[in-house]
Parts: C-alpha cells; sequence; structure tokens
C-alpha cells in the first residue's frame, strides 16, 4: 500500500483536547479511516501549530480526501513517499 | 480489555461477559437495540457475519427468544445448493405469511415485485423482524432484494437480520460487492462476531477432563468446533472437525447411520415425508437421532444441528450408496405431497444420481424460472448443468440451449462464456444448413462480441448477418440484422451507414409489428443523431425508453438510459443528470447490475466536468472497485481519476492512465480511444510538452475529425494547443473551445459558465491576461481545489505586480516568427536573465528535465547553438516577451 504525506494548514491553529475528550476524536478519526482502508501512521507539527505533515498509508490518494472531508480536516498537498533513513546504507 | 462501540455502522464485540452463549452479550445488545429502534419507526438492517461455526445462527436465535411474543418473526433460508433456488429465502417466507406474497411468488413473480409486496406485509400489523439465512449462497435475485432492502432500511421500519459466511468469500463473490454497497448505507450495521476467547473455553472445558490449551490451539476458538469436540465426550481433542463428527456417528448404531446418510444428501433440511421416501426402514432410528443432538427437529422437517456437520457425512456417504439416495430423493421429489415441484432441488439431486434425461429436463426448466425471476446468474448455471448432458440432445436442441446460456451470461456480464456458447451454437445451426437461425444468431454476436471488446469481429458478424438473412429472412428478421448493422456502426460514429441500415430497420421492424426491433433502433438512431449534435435525437431516445419500459423490455430501457448518459456527457449536456438517477434506480430495481455502473462511469465524467471533483472521485472510485473486467467501463472511471489527479497535484496520475491506455489498445472505436487521448492530452498541456501531445492525439484527432466528433475535435485541439502544439484549426470545433482558440476569453468563459464548467472557465479567465479576470480565475480555482492550475495563476499574478509582464502563457503567433510557443518564450526571457536550468525549473515549477526540453526546441527554433546566442537572437529578430 503507498505512502503518503498530507500537509495541511489550520489558519487557527490546531488544539486536539487532551484526555479523554481528545482519545475519543482520536479514535473516531482511526475508525473513520479504518472504513477506507487508511491508515494514519503519525504527523508532525509546526511550533505555531498552524502547519501539520501527516504520514498515511492508503490505497489512493482519493481514499485521503475522502477520510480527510469526513474527519473535518484539510489537505493542502498530498505526496507519495517511500521511507529513507541514514541506516539505509549501511 | 477496553470495549470500543463506534456509532454509524461498525460495532466491534470486545470481550468478557458470560451469560447463555458466551461472549455474545454486546451482540445482542446491538440486535436488541436495532429492534428497539425499529419499533419507533426507524428501520434497521444487521449484518451478520463470521466463520463457519462462529455461532451466527445461534445468536439469532437466542435474540429471536428473547423477542416480546407481540413481534412476529419471519425467517428464510438461503440453500447450499451447487446453482441455488431463485428467490428461496422469500419462497420461505412466503410460505409462513401467505397472502397476496405467497400468490406473486408461486405466479414466479420478478424480485421488485415481490420486494414490494414484502415491504407492504412488513408494515401491516405486528412489528416484524425478517431474518434471512447464509445469504453467502443467495441467488442473484434474492442479492438484488438484500441489496434494496438495506438501502431503504430505515424507511421501510422493519429489523431485518442476514447472515453470512465471512471466510472463504471469493474476491468476486456477489455477496461482497453488495456489502461493501450498504457499507455507507444510513440503516444498515454490521455485526462481525468474534471467536471465544482462551478464558471462555477453558470455562466450557472446566469439567470434561479435556485440556484447555490443546481444545483452544486446535478449535481457535470456535465455538461449534468447540462444542462438538465436548459432546463427542473424548479426553483427546481430534485435530479436524471431520474427526469430531464422524467419531461420533460410529458411535451410533447401523440404521442411525443410514438414517443420518439420507438427511445428509439433501441440503440444509430434509422434509418429514421426504425423509420417509429415501430412508426406508432406517426411519424408525430418528428419535435415536433426534435425542443424541445430531438432528435437531424443526416443524415438519429434520436437519442437522450445523452445516458443517452435514457436510462432514454427506462426504463421508459411499459413492454408490450416494447415488442411490440421490435417485430416491429425485423421485420423490417429482411427486411433492403439496403438488409444487422445486425444479433447482430436482436439477441438484438429478445430476447428484447422473440421470442425464431428468437433468435435462428439470435443470432447462429450473433456468427458465430463475431468468423470468431475475436470477440470471443462476439460469445461466443451470443451463450450463443440462449442456454437460447436452450429446442427449438432438443438435438443435442443443443449439437452442446453447444460445439460452449465450444470453443469460451476457446479461450477467460473462461475456467470455456468452460469446464461445453462441458461437458454437451457430457452429450447429450451419451443420444443419438452418441459415435463417445463423442470421439471427450472428446479429445477436455481433453484440456481445462488442461488449467482450472484440471490435472487429462485431463489426463482422453483424455484416454476415445482414448477407445471410437478406437471402433467406422474413422482414422481422432482416430488421433484427439491419438493427443490430446499424448498431455496430453507431459505436463506431459512422452516421451515415448508421443511419442508412437504421432506416430500414425501422421501416421493416414497423411493417412487421415487431416492437423490440423497432425500440432498439429507435435508440440507435436517436444516439447517432445526438452524437452529431442534433438535440432531437434526444426526444428518440426517450421515447424509445418509454416504449420499452412499458412493454417491460429491461435490457433495452438499461441501453436507453446508457445512450442518454453518453451523448449527455459527450456534448455537456448536464441536464441528463436526472435521468442518469431515473436510470440507475431502473437498474438496481432490475438487476441490471453492470449497465448501472455504466451510468456511474458517466456520472462521474459529468461531476468532473461540473466541477464537483469530490462526487466525481467518489463516483470512479466506486465503478473500479467493483471488479468487473468490461474494458469501456473501466477505461471511463479510469481517466476521470487520472485527470482528477492531474488537476488537484495529487501523486500518481500516470498508473490509471497507462492502464486506460493499455485498456484502449485494438480498439478503433472513439469511445474507447478518445477519453484516453483526452486525458494525455492535458497531462502534456501541464508538462508543457508539445510532443508527448502529439503522440497521444494524434490519430484520434483524425478520427474525430472524420466522424465529425465536434466536442472531441475541440477539446483534443485545445490541449493540444496549451501544450505548445501551434496548428490551425477551427471548424467542426464545439463552440466554447472554438471561442478560447480565437482568442475569444470573455466569450469563451461566459459559454463555459452557462454550461456549468468551472475548470474551464476559470481556465479561460486566466487566459484573458486582465488582472481582474486573474482574480476571478484564482478563486475559482482554489475553490475546485486545482491547485496546480491555481499556483499558476498565482504566480502570473504576482508577476504582474512587480513587472510589466504582458499577457500570461498562452501561445501568439503574430509577433513570432520564429514559431515559439508561449512556454518556449518563457524559457527564453529567463535565458535572458541568465539563469539556469534549474532556476527556471523552480521558477516554473517544471521538471528540469523538462525544461531542459524548451531549452533545446528554442535554440533549434532560433538556428543557434548557445543560450546567450539565443537572447541576443532574440532582441535582433524583434521577439522578445516584452512584446
Amino acid at each position: 500500500m503507498p505512502r503518503y504525506v498530507v500537509e495541511r494548514t489550520f489558519p487557527d491553529g490546531l488544539h486536539l483536547p487532551s484526555g479523554e475528550a481528545g482519545s475519543n476524536v482520536r479514535a473516531t478519526v482511526v475508525a473513520r479511516n479504518a472504513d477506507e482502508g487508511v491508515t494514519w501512521v503519525h504527523s508532525y507539527v509546526s511550533e505555531d501549530r498552524e502547519r501539520t505533515f501527516c504520514v498515511y498509508d492508503a490505497p489512493s490518494p482519493e481514499a485521503i480526501r475522502r477520510t480527510a472531508s469526513r474527519n473535518e480536516l484539510p489537505v493542502d498537498r498530498i505526496t507519495q513517499v517511500s521511507v529513507l533513513d541514514p541506516y539505509h546504507y549501511q | 480489555m477496553a470495549r470500543l462501540t463506534i456509532r454509524g455502522g461498525v460495532v466491534v464485540v470486545a470481550l468478557d461477559l458470560a451469560t447463555g452463549l458466551l461472549e455474545r452479550d454486546q451482540a445482542l445488545e446491538a440486535l436488541n437495540e436495532a429492534f428497539a429502534l425499529s419499533r419507533r419507526g426507524t428501520g434497521r438492517m444487521v449484518l451478520v457475519s463470521g466463520d463457519a461455526g462462529i455461532g451466527k445462527s445461534a445468536l439469532v436465535r437466542e435474540f429471536c427468544s428473547q423477542l416480546p411474543t407481540s413481534a412476529r418473526t419471519l425467517v428464510g433460508w438461503c440453500d447450499g445448493l451447487r446453482t441455488p433456488r431463485p428467490l428461496g429465502p422469500l419462497v420461505d417466507i412466503a410460505a409462513e405469511v401467505g397472502g397476496h406474497l405467497e400468490q406473486l411468488i408461486l405466479a414466479g413473480e420478478s424480485a421488485p415485485v415481490v420486494l414490494d409486496a414484502l415491504v407492504d406485509e412488513l408494515g401491516s400489523g405486528a412489528q416484524t423482524v425478517v431474518v434471512l439465512e447464509d445469504v453467502h449462497w443467495a441467488d442473484g435475485a434474492t442479492m438484488d432484494i438484500l441489496g434494496l432492502l438495506g438501502r431503504r432500511a430505515e424507511q421501510i421500519g422493519s429489523l431485518v437480520i442476514a447472515t453470512y459466511r465471512s471466510d472463504g468469500l471469493a474476491r468476486e463473490h456477489p455477496l461482497r460487492i453488495v456489502v461493501g454497497d450498504l457499507a455507507t448505507a444510513p440503516g444498515v450495521v454490521r455485526l462481525p462476531l468474534e471467536p471465544l476467547s482462551f478464558k471462555s473455553v477453558a470455562e466450557l472445558a472446566a469439567s470434561s477432563g479435556i485440556d484447555a490449551t490443546d481444545l483452544y490451539t486446535k478449535t481457535d476458538g470456535n465455538p461449534f468446533f468447540v462444542t462438538e469436540v465436548l459432546a463427542s465426550g473424548q479426553t483427546d481433542v481430534p485435530d479436524t472437525i471431520s474427526d469430531v463428527v464422524l467419531s461420533r456417528v460410529a458411535r451410533l448404531g447401523q440404521p442411525a447411520r443410514e438414517l443420518l446418510d439420507a438427511v445428509a444428501i439433501v441440503p440444509q433440511r430434509t422434509e418429514l415425508w421426504l425423509l420417509e421416501a429415501i430412508a426406508g426402514g432406517s426411519l424408525g432410528a430418528l428419535d435415536q437421532c433426534l435425542e443424541c443432538g445430531m438432528l435437531v427437529a424443526t416443524d415438519h422437517a429434520v436437519g442437522f444441528r450445523h452445516e458443517l456437520v452435514r457436510q462432514v457425512v454427506e462426504g463421508s456417504v459411499s459413492p454408490l450408496r450416494r447415488v442411490d439416495l440421490h435417485r430416491a430423493a429425485l423421485d420423490a421429489l417429482r411427486a411433492p405431497p403439496d403438488g409444487r415441484r422445486d425444479f433447482a432441488r430436482l436439477a441438484h439431486h438429478a445430476e447428484a444420481a447422473n440421470d442425464g434425461p431428468a437433468v435435462l429436463e428439470f435443470a432447462t426448466l429450473a433456468a427458465e424460472r430463475a431468468a423470468i425471476i431475475g436470477s440470471h446468474r443462476e439460469a445461466a448455471a443451470q443451463y450450463a448443468r443440462a449442456l454437460r448432458y447436452g450429446d442427449l440432445l438432438p443438435i438443435l436442441e442443443r443449439a437452442e440451449l446453447l444460445e439460452r446460456r449465450s444470453l443469460e451470461c451476457y446479461l450477467t456480464d460473462q461475456h467470455d462464456d456468452a460469446v464461445p456458447c453462441l458461437e458454437k451454437a451457430l457452429e450447429y445451426y450451419r451443420e444443419v444448413g438452418d441459415a435463417r437461425r445463423e442470421g439471427l444468431g450472428l446479429s445477436a454476436l455481433a453484440i456481445r462480441r462488442w461488449c467482450s471488446s472484440d471490435t472487429t469481429g462485431a463489426v463482422a458478424a453483424a455484416a454476415e448477418a445482414v448477407s445471410i438473412l437478406e437471402g433467406c429472412g422474413s422482414s422481422a428478421d432482416l430488421a433484427h440484422a439491419y438493427a443490430s448493422a446499424s448498431s455496430m456502426e453507431m459505436n463506431f460514429e459512422n452516421a451515415a451507414t448508421a443511419l442508412s441500415w437504421g432506416e430500414r430497420a425501422m421501416a421493416l421492424s414497423t411493417e412487421s409489428g415487431d416492437l423490440e426491433t423497432f425500440v432498439y433502433q429507435l435508440n440507435t438512431t436517436g444516439t447517432m443523431t445526438s452524437l452529431m449534435g442534433q438535440p432531437e435525437g434526444r426526444d428518440d431516445i426517450e421515447r424509445s425508453i418509454a416504449l420499452a419500459t412499458e412493454a417491460k423490455l429491461d435490457v433495452h430501457v438499461g441501453r436507453g438510459y446508457i445512450h442518454l448518459a453518453w451523448t449527455g456527457s459527450r456534448t455537456r449536456d448536464f441536464t441528463v443528470l436526472g435521468r442518469i438517477a431515473d436510470g440507475i434506480e431502473y437498474c438496481s430495481e432490475h438487476g441490471l447490475e453492470l449497465w448501472r455502473l455504466y451510468l456511474i462511469a458517466y456520472r462521474a465524467r459529468i461531476e468532473l466536468d461540473q466541477g464537483l471533483w469530490t462526487e466525481a472521485a467518489e463516483s470512479a472510485s466506486y465503478v473500479l472497485r467493483q471488479s468487473r473486467q468490461a474494458p469501456l467501463l473501466r477505461i471511463l472511471a479510469l481517466t476521470v481519476i487520472a485527470v482528477l489527479r492531474a488537476r488537484r497535484g495529487d501523486p500518481d496520475v500516470m498508473s490509471p492512465l497507462e492502464e486506460s491506455l493499455a485498456l484502449a489498445v485494438g480498439k478503433g472505436d472513439l469511445q474507447h480511444q478518445a477519453p484516453v487521448a483526452i486525458a494525455r492530452a492535458e497531462m502534456a498541456a501541464l508538462a508543457g510538452r508539445a510532443d508527448l501531445a502529439v503522440e497521444a492525439t494524434e490519430t484520434v484527432l483524425a478520427m474525430a475529425r472524420e466522424r465529425g466528433a465536434a466536442w472531441i475535435v475541440g477539446e483534443l485541439v485545445f490541449w493540444r494547443r496549451r501544450a505548445g502544439v501551434n496548428e490551425v484549426c477551427c471548424d467542426g470545433v464545439a463552440e466554447p473551445f472554438a471561442a478560447h482558440l480565437s482568442g475569444e476569453w470573455t466569450r469563451a468563459a461566459v459559454l463555459w459558465d452557462q454550461l456549468g464548467c468551472p475548470y474551464e472557465a476559470a481556465l479561460a479567465l486566466a487566459d484573458s491576461g486582465e488582472d481582474d479576470a486573474l482574480r476571478h480565475a484564482l478563486v475559482g480555482l482554489r475553490q475546485l481545489g486545482a491547485q496546480p492550475a491555481a499556483a499558476a495563476v498565482g504566480r502570473l499574478l504576482r508577476q504582474r505586480g512587480t513587472r510589466d509582464v504582458p499577457r500570461g502563457p498562452r501561445p501568439s503567433t503574430r509577433a513570432n516568427p520564429a514559431g515559439l510557443t508561449a512556454r518556449e518564450l518563457e524559457v527564453l526571457a529567463m535565458l535572458g536573465e541568465g539563469l539556469r536550468n534549474a532556476e527556471i525549473a523552480d521558477r516554473l515549477v517544471l521538471s528540469e528535465r523538462t525544461v531542459g526540453h524548451h531549452v533545446s526546441a528554442t535554440l533549434r527554433k532560433l538556428q543557434v547553438r548557445s543560450r546567450a546566442e539565443a537572447s541576443a537572437t532574440a532582441v535582433r529578430l524583434g521577439i522578445s516577451p516584452q512584446n
């Protein structure tokens, strides 16, 4: 399954609630993604919380956009990626 | 362990609460909740799934036993016959309910009619729960009903429970499609059942002396397996279910074993009267079998506790005895006490008994019945069964069966089988010298070959049909042949030939009073004239649909809707959307699955053109998920996805494009070729590659020009121009494209707006070069999510803010004697500033390789060898972007 980086912009900053509320939100996102075969791997968030770079495994860019809209998340750009790390060449 | 309860469709059963049925508390809760909702008027469908032996039926039985006495339960079973009884479970329910529903079933009415009666029945009187067991065995018509019940679950207001085995469902199993479809339906709840945990298995095994770990490992927590082992009373655990069951059976006496054999060869349940007929003396052992639990009794019938047990016992019966038993069953079923013969069951036992004449008789009858009801897949399978004994038939009758099988295969999209069957039948007709049948068969073959994408073979068959029937056929036959030939020509968009064959077909079919051929030809003629740009064509198609609907010619109605969709999407007449929706509903209700998918594919294209890109992605992805082989269907959907991705700037534009290109190979018609060429031309335009654009479109453009397909010519020339191909065009080009190409950008934008095509309208505004228009275009493109195009316009606006850069990236030949394209002019300007390729690539958001291409092309056209020379030459010739 391809891996994608999804860039998002949150003009008001992304603020996830903490504790149980936050965990419920995360669980809902995960469940909705599962319906489409999309897996949220993890995300990087900028310091000002206005930009995120989210790593996903998904069957297609359309599946990502579909789950993004169900989860009410913006999508700026989707790029297909493969993993590269310093240990690759050892 | 945490409990996960998720609203809106999936309830995952967590563990750890013991009741009568272990670990099914949450499942029961879910069912009770669904029932409560249905009582308040919001219906639900619950899909209970899991491996064989997981306890689906046990769960449903437990739930039903807890229902209030005022509630009514209606149960129907899908049987495990190799070819199931059409509407099997509905037959069971109708027998229970009687009245109007039963009458309809006995009369052999089709699925939509039966469904309406069922819904009426559910709405009247007591709160009802409907249970459909083992729907993985359901026939086509029952699947249709299941799908419709699911989609309308909320409105119907009752609780419908469907159980199915989820293990061993092949990828193309029709149930997967139905369940997938229902995944997003509002009233549908999925209830997958999990195996038992080690704790529960240990609990069960506690007093039996059996090692719990061994038991759990061998059974994997499968409830059926576990209980069978425990019931067998042994202390060591056999390796397989088979071993367990057989060891239990072995401990019963001979008469009991014989009785079990007799029950085992009848799928699902064996009626008592039937058992009496086939079990003979061993019937006396019935009590013993019931007492020890091997058999269970329901009203007037007995069966094994579980299908798995039946399968094991059946497998252990010796072949000779099996044939004897099947023969006895066959004889008994020929004269059932209620006088109603079930042809599917008779055919099943006949084949198992290897009774050729009986198979021929009953499989044919079963096929005919299935076809009428709308279970075409089952009809095709029954004809195939009969044909296995085809040698017993005279040639002509064999040919007849082959023709019928071919038709049923065609209706269920099994084109790879439909064509050879019909070809074989034609061979027989030739052998016997029946020219008329051969001719008629050839006309049908033409259409079937076209559907399996043998487009050349299709045309050949149609032509041969005409020539044969002109020699010997009646007016009706000839009308048929002309209509088929006309249809082939229409598919290739050869207007003159299509219409001339068509006229003859219309005249002859009117003369002979053949409504079906008339309706077919009316559709073809209307479609051809629509494609030529004449709006009256649509009236003909509509009239054809109306006539066909009234005469209940399902397939022709479907074809009518598809042609409306095709011509509407081709000419960007979005008013057809309403009709497409009507068509989708019609096709759903009449089991015309492939037709429905075509309508969705055309809708995807229209949604793309309307700027409804989320919907377009949804529609196209849905079509691609159904694992259908029809190339045209996939081409339509793949090209929409490719263009969507390119316009949004999403990754992987190439895979769908390459796949569609491969599918179009060898198909010489515009339907297959044009979408691919257009998509590739747009890609080439985005990359600024004139060479790629030419390569992708040269042949198709010539074809489209020859056929007078103005919209296709327009779209191809448009993208070619944007890719940098400088050509004079403009006649035979559809209006909004023509306006844009001749530089009337504002008018083009207005025309596109009127048609409802926001992307093209924005491109036209952007090309006009005026600030206001550019700003509008930017807003529009951003709203669509057209990231690359929006970025280009944004850059343009920024440039205009800081430099006096004239009208944007489009070709202008006037002050351009060297024939440089707009892209090349842009690149030239940057060369003049001394930028390197990498920097130019950054500025223009292109790849470095593409920039390299442009630089070489520029140097070539200016006939110089270095970048510095290029700049100098440009200034000298008066070519400069500054103009």
